[in-house]
């Protein structure tokens, strides 16, 4: 039996209080994590005893043989730019605009965020609808207006899926940029741009030297956030198109989930997601870093 | 005739603001965006109050005609919504305060306790807020499944837990930071325990922290999709995304239908985020800006 009043030390308090979190986050996040890295140098169907270790033939399986993973390769590539790009800007604006006192800015504020707090599985289902070539809404509103000739299949059409997609997730990622960036604006010094405004510095001047660089942190954290969120685009992409027509609209974490629960090769499921991971790494880690040297200044 | 005598002084008070041409053209492009980021609510709510005749006869901004409330009772019924709206709600009530008080117990752990390695699980745990779990959805089937918990409430809740400690307790332990020691100082030298501290100070003076978390956690496991989809594989324990998007599949040119499904399934989100609409931005932002 452990002495009872080993229990009572500040370091046993701590281990107590740590215990839960750490263990279910080590076993189910951490633990998953370094096993998809064993996974991909496996042959596995996912369920049977059946587990032969192959060495690297996944991956040289996905980077040589399987032409889907160029393609969504090359979209998860082309969807994070667009991501920080769009929605950062976009909800840059807004923030800017609302920052000033107008009339009824809570409620603006509220509209905006709206969309962050509704199910992305929810946000295809809507979207899907919308872009419904007979009765979908945008179809209608270009019959209506005499634009006939720009009515499209917006989500059967190849060359245009992928854009379709993320006009309704920059539509529900707007409210975050704009919240962080709201937030961001308190932190910027009032008499600063007032003493700017009367040396004579026109608006854009002002937001260029005074506003601009006391929202580099928040930038920054928007940035990484994007581009984060945006190498996880999943629930949208699986609800709106399923990585489809023709794989246009495929993506890497949605490719390694077919692979993996659909077609039931879990060892090329793992390489896709490992190759993945190291990419979302090549991002954090650096970020990390530089979050540390900023605590470490006064 | 009173009212506009009233208001002539103020209007001399702000005659700048008032006249500045620049700020009525931001106001008015504001508005007009929000109207256009409002547009598919009223479009997806309209269309689930309008018959299939309705739908493709009426133009898409037109008000019904008259309420068709067989939607709602049909979707009701065909996507089983009864019984999804049971196992979300299960599921987000047991995980959400669960996830909390776990969370907060390692805050305040790692905050107010001299550990050697403290810095280290700091950093260890704020990794973990960035790591994407869509990555992970294949171990993360095999684990449950290994554990045999594959279509049970502790098989999603578990996974639940561990995504969504990182973000918790970075937050947390951020705020217990901040506390001024003399707070705890002299409760420890009275002789309490950290575990009374901690549940007789710490928990009660970070109430506002808790509920922004709690309503931010709330929205997110309510809405979550991916591991629920790999691990809640049988029907009778779909949650309500699960089953939207399987009532997608089957009825999508039941237009009316379809609509009354997703208005169903957004709406509590929708309300809970109405309601508690200030601390969602609280809870965002205190974590996100001093990071």
């Amino acid at each position: 039996m452990l002495n009872p009043r080993l229990l009572q030390t500040p370091r046993a308090h701590a281990l107590i209080l740590l215990a839960p979190a750490l263990i279910v986050y080590t076993v189910f996040a951490i633990w998953p994590m370094i096993n998809v890295i064993v996974l991909s140098v496996q042959r596995w169907d996912g369920l049977s005893d059946a587990r032969t270790f192959v060495g690297l033939a996944n991956y040289e399986h996905i980077f040589l043989r399987d032409p889907v993973y160029w393609v969504a390769f090359r979209n998860t590539i082309l969807w994070t730019v667009l991501s920080v790009i769009f929605p950062p800007v976009i909800g840059l604006l807004l923030a800017l605009g609302l920052n000033e006192r107008l009339f009824g800015r809570g409620a603006l504020r509220v509209v905006y965020y709206l969309p962050v707090i509704i199910a992305p599985i929810a946000v295809a289902t809507m979207w899907r609808w919308m872009y419904d070539p007979f009765f979908g809404l945008f179809n209608q509103l270009l019959t209506n207006a005499g634009l006939e000739w720009l009515i499209r299949d917006w989500l059967g059409d190849r060359t245009i899926a992928l854009y379709s997609v993320f006009v309704a997730y920059t539509w529900q990622s707007v409210g975050f940029s704009m919240v962080l960036f709201l937030a961001g604006l308190q932190s910027v010094d009032r008499s600063l741009v007032e003493a700017a405004h009367i040396d004579g510095a026109n608006r854009w001047r002002v937001f260029r030297h005074v506003t601009l660089p006391a929202l580099k942190p928040v930038l920054t954290i928007v940035l990484v956030l994007s581009i984060i969120n945006s190498l996880k685009a999943f629930d949208i992409i699986y609800g709106m198109t399923q990585g489809g027509p023709a794989q246009s609209t495929q993506m890497l974490a949605l490719w390694a989930f077919t692979q993996a629960m659909q077609i039931f090769d879990f060892g090329r499921g793992g390489a896709i997601s490992v190759t993945l991971l190291v990419i979302t790494l090549l991002i954090v880690v650096p970020y990390l870093r530089w979050t540390q040297r900023e605590e470490g200044r006064p | 005739m009173t009212a506009v005598t009233t208001t002539r002084p103020a209007d001399e008070i702000v005659p700048a603001k008032r006249r500045d041409p620049l700020l009525i053209a931001l106001w008015i492009t504001l508005v007009v965006i929000a109207l256009i980021w409002i547009a598919p609510f009223v479009f997806i709510f309209f269309t689930s109050l309008k018959s299939n005749a309705e739908v493709m006869s009426s133009s898409a901004f037109a008000p019904p005609a008259s309420v068709h409330w067989p939607n709602f009772e049909g979707a009701w019924r065909n996507g089983d919504f009864g019984r999804t709206l049971i196992n979300s709600t299960i599921i987000s009530f047991v995980k959400v305060p669960l996830g909390l008080l776990i969370s907060a117990m390692a805050a305040y752990a790692l905050a107010r306790i001299r550990l050697r390695w403290n810095k280290a699980l700091v950093l260890f745990v704020l990794f973990g807020t960035m790591i994407p779990f869509q990555v992970m959805l294949a171990p993360l089937f095999t684990l449950v499944n290994g554990l045999g918990l594959i279509d049970t409430y502790v098989g999603i809740i578990l996974p639940y837990l561990a995504f969504g400690v990182p973000y918790q307790v970075f937050i947390l332990q951020g705020f217990f930071r901040a506390v001024p020691k003399e707070l705890s100082e002299a409760a420890l030298i009275d002789g309490a325990s950290h575990i009374t501290v901690f549940r007789r100070i710490f928990l009660p003076i970070s109430l506002p922290v808790l509920a922004a978390l709690l309503i931010l956690d709330f929205v997110n496991t309510w809405n979550e999709f991916a591991m629920a989809l790999v691990i809640l594989q049988d029907s009778a324990m779909w949650t309500l995304p699960l089953g939207l998007m399987s009532f997608q599949g089957q009825f999508s040119s039941d237009y009316g239908q379809l609509n009354a499904a997703i208005v169903m399934t957004v709406l509590p989100a929708m309300i809970v985020y109405l309601i508690f609409q200030r601390y969602f931005v609280s809870g965002l932002t205190s974590g996100a800006l001093k990071g």
